[in-house]
């Protein structure tokens, strides 16, 4: 019988996650982590994740590890992204660094579906921007881009 | 501070963002998008090669993978743009041989491209995998040969409604053996005859080929073989349809049609000879897209092929199709989003063909997801227009052409004002409208307080005076493009308008009454504006400025006076020391 092994991720804050190493796996970077660590590679630290987006990290890599073929994946990753901005934009900083394509693919979508149809003015305000062009610098971009010589 | 992502997570979000306009908006946001943003995008479309300079484009743009650019004025359509007048590709391909060395894609609209560019593509980018070349001219089989010759993983080539010089007629057998990875030719415009067993053996060896568009010198005998090796096609251009009438032949070609069970799009059709059209019936069930826009056949054939094409989305067709047959589309065809009508002899007073504006009105009834008219017809009403504004308020293009200019409404004489002032009250998301027929001033004032989202705009021997085009510049909110022949418009309307020629692509007059002073003091006041005087008639710089000019073609750009034009062409506010 084989007994499954378990990996323990502790996060930047120090909050610390006990799951399968086949969930850890989900991960390129925590699986690169293990292969090249030794024998005593069972606490990864991965300071850029905050505990709270690590969690739900997991929870991603879970699902897509144990029911990678189950009808409600796809429905699973559509409320999986129904979260507030800042939870989003975590999840895609963290998914980059840990090299978890799938969830880079799908919070990046999301969030370039909200930068859809949106003023440039809209998306500042979104996403808490400051603008640093000079009203020059915005101005002459501006004709470049809007007097439709790229649309 | 804003969200702080790391530039390769913000460049993966902008690897799903394609539409222009939405990275346009995100390279605005700040600095440090517009880098990351400018570093990553891969596809520019430049919809007036003039606008910008190629030095422009690649100095802010230096990993581009697609272009796309249009040269002339879409009134070269019809002639009124004389040769030479520009739109060539040479400096635009010369600089991107250098700067871009994995460009995959090129599509050009209405430009001049030379063989010797077509070489260039040919050996600068390894990865060169689809070029289209739409109304384009001034290259010949050789420019073809050597695509055909060194471009390794050519994925499309299509050459649609382009001249091309048929000089030694072989280029087919061009492509290596090895070339395995076609999957669309558009070889319909080419006149002379293509190799057929070249042809053949490319097809044969293109297992992923799905779209085939033969020229009109493939002969119909041959076509079952090229289906036969190509049963995957989903889009086919037939070549002439005809051939002696001969039952075996029916039956080979009605086998090799029946193999293609993916076939959703038909075209061709040139000198049909009604005996073989049985031959496809078996796919009309599927067919999404027809084009018969070269089948000189009469209504009933016409009819009986559109009944059996439940499916059919997209429908060109000449006015044989008669009223009659437009009753059948309009209850056979309940998907159809397009229909373009073709005139058979538009220099014909009475053509004899009983297409009226009774057929427009009944497919307007009968499809209720109609959004693109292009009718050609040589009677219109005002009663006939309203009700198809009525019947079909998500039209986005509306394009009617009255063959006789100042053709009045045909039952009170009146003029058309009314009629396309409900269609542009009703269709509150027309982007494309053309006008013909009678028109007064009033059709402007309409047009221009009610036509918000109107894009572009042909206007052909209409109006009465200034004001019809002052309604049009000061009213429609979204124009981008203006096109205008033979119409009474002159200085006022577009002197007073100077800044909104700087929120559209452009603006073509010909015929008009615009005066060379007009033009001078226009550039002079807006120096962004090319403002181009076209005159055949020679020596514009001896005319006092008071005469008119044959034709204007002014256009916002950051690339400043062009420097290739000929000798019939000025800018107005280029320094004389430049002219040659």
């Amino acid at each position: 019988m084989t007994s499954s092994k378990t990996i323990v991720l502790r996060s930047s804050d120090g909050a610390t996650f006990e799951v399968d190493e086949a969930v850890a796996l989900h991960s390129l970077m925590i699986k690169h982590r293990i292969e090249t660590g030794g024998a005593d590679s069972t606490t990864i630290d991965v300071p850029e994740v905050t505990g709270n987006t690590l969690s739900k990290v997991i929870e991603y890599c879970k699902k897509h590890v144990e029911a990678p073929n189950s009808d409600d994946l796809k429905s699973f990753d559509t409320d999986f992204v129904k979260v507030d901005q800042a939870v989003l934009c975590h999840l895609a900083k963290a998914s980059y660094y840990m090299n978890i394509k799938g969830l880079l693919d799908l919070s990046s979508k999301t969030i370039a579906d909200m930068f859809k149809g949106k003023t440039v003015e809209q998306i500042r305000e979104t996403f808490h921007i400051k603008n640093d062009f000079t009203p020059e610098e915005e101005e002459e971009l501006r004709k470049e881009n809007s007097w439709n010589l790229f649309v | 501070m804003g969200y702080s992502f790391p530039e390769e997570v913000l460049e993966h979000v902008f690897s799903f963002i394609s539409l222009h306009t939405d990275r346009n908006a995100v390279s605005l946001v700040c600095k440090s998008w517009y880098e990351i943003e400018r570093w990553c995008r891969r596809r520019i479309f430049i919809g007036n090669c003039y606008a910008v300079s190629p030095g422009i484009v690649i100095r802010r743009f230096p990993e581009v993978r697609s272009v796309e650019l249009k040269g002339k004025p879409h009134f070269a359509d019809f002639n009124l743009v004389p040769d030479g007048w520009g739109g060539y590709f040479y400096p635009w391909i010369c600089e991107m041989a250098r700067a871009y060395p994995w460009l995959e894609e090129i599509r050009l609209k209405r430009m001049v491209i030379t063989d010797e560019s077509l070489e260039l593509i040919s050996k600068s980018f390894k990865n060169f995998k689809v070029l289209v070349l739409s109304s384009c001219e001034g290259f010949s089989i050789d420019g073809l040969a050597a695509i055909a010759a060194n471009c390794r993983n050519l994925r499309e080539l299509d050459l649609r409604e382009s001249e091309v010089e048929d000089l030694s007629g072989h280029w087919l057998s061009h492509f290596p053996d090895s070339c395995t990875s076609l999957q669309s030719l558009n070889m319909s415009c080419l006149l002379s005859e293509v190799s057929f067993s070249a042809l053949v053996r490319l097809i044969a060896r293109s297992p992923n080929l799905k779209t085939l568009r033969l020229n009109r010198a493939v002969p119909l005998e041959k076509l079952s073989t090229l289906l036969h090796r190509a049963p995957q096609l989903v889009e086919l251009g037939t070549g002439a349809y005809s051939a002696e009438i001969r039952q075996d032949l029916l039956s080979n070609l009605t086998e090799a049609f029946a193999k293609c069970k993916e076939l959703e799009g038909l075209s061709g059709f040139w000198d049909v000879v009604p005996f073989y059209l049985p031959a496809f019936y078996s796919v009309c069930s599927r067919l999404t897209s027809l084009n018969l826009s070269y089948a000189t056949i009469q209504s009933p054939d016409v009819t009986k092929i559109i009944t059996q094409c439940p499916n059919l989305q997209r429908l060109s067709v000449l006015d044989y199709i008669e009223d009659t047959g437009l009753d059948a589309l309009s209850l056979s065809c309940k998907e159809l989003r397009e229909l373009r009508v073709f005139p058979s002899d538009p220099f014909v007073a009475d053509a004899n063909v009983a297409l009226t504006e009774q057929g427009l009105v009944s497919v307007s009834e009968g499809c209720s997801k109609l959004q693109s008219v292009l009718y050609f017809c040589r009677q219109m009403s005002n009663s006939a227009l309203t009700t198809i504004a009525k019947n079909r308020p998500n039209l986005t293009c509306f394009r009617l052409c009255i063959l006789e200019p100042r053709a009045p409404d045909y039952q009170t004489l009146e003029p058309l004002d009314h009629g396309f002032g409900a269609i542009v009250d009703h269709c509150k998301q027309l982007q494309r409208l053309s006008l013909s027929g009678l028109l007064t001033d009033r059709v402007f004032e309409y047009i221009g307080n009610r036509a918000k989202k109107l894009e572009m705009l042909s206007i052909a021997f209409a109006g009465d005076s200034d004001l019809g085009l002052h309604f049009v510049l000061s009213g429609c909110e979204s124009l981008r493009k203006l096109e205008i022949r033979d119409c009474p418009f002159g200085d006022k309307a577009l002197l007073a308008n100077v800044s909104k020629l700087e929120t559209m692509r452009s603006l073509w007059m010909s015929s008009c009454s615009v005066s060379l002073g007009a033009c001078k003091w226009l550039s002079q006041k807006m120096p962004r504006l090319n403002v181009e005087v076209i005159d055949e008639q020679g020596d514009l710089d001896s005319r006092p400025d008071s005469c008119h000019v044959e034709k204007l073609y002014v256009y916002r750009t950051v690339a400043g006076p062009r420097l290739d034009m000929p000798s019939f062409v000025r800018t107005m506010n280029q320094n004389p020391a430049y002219r040659r």
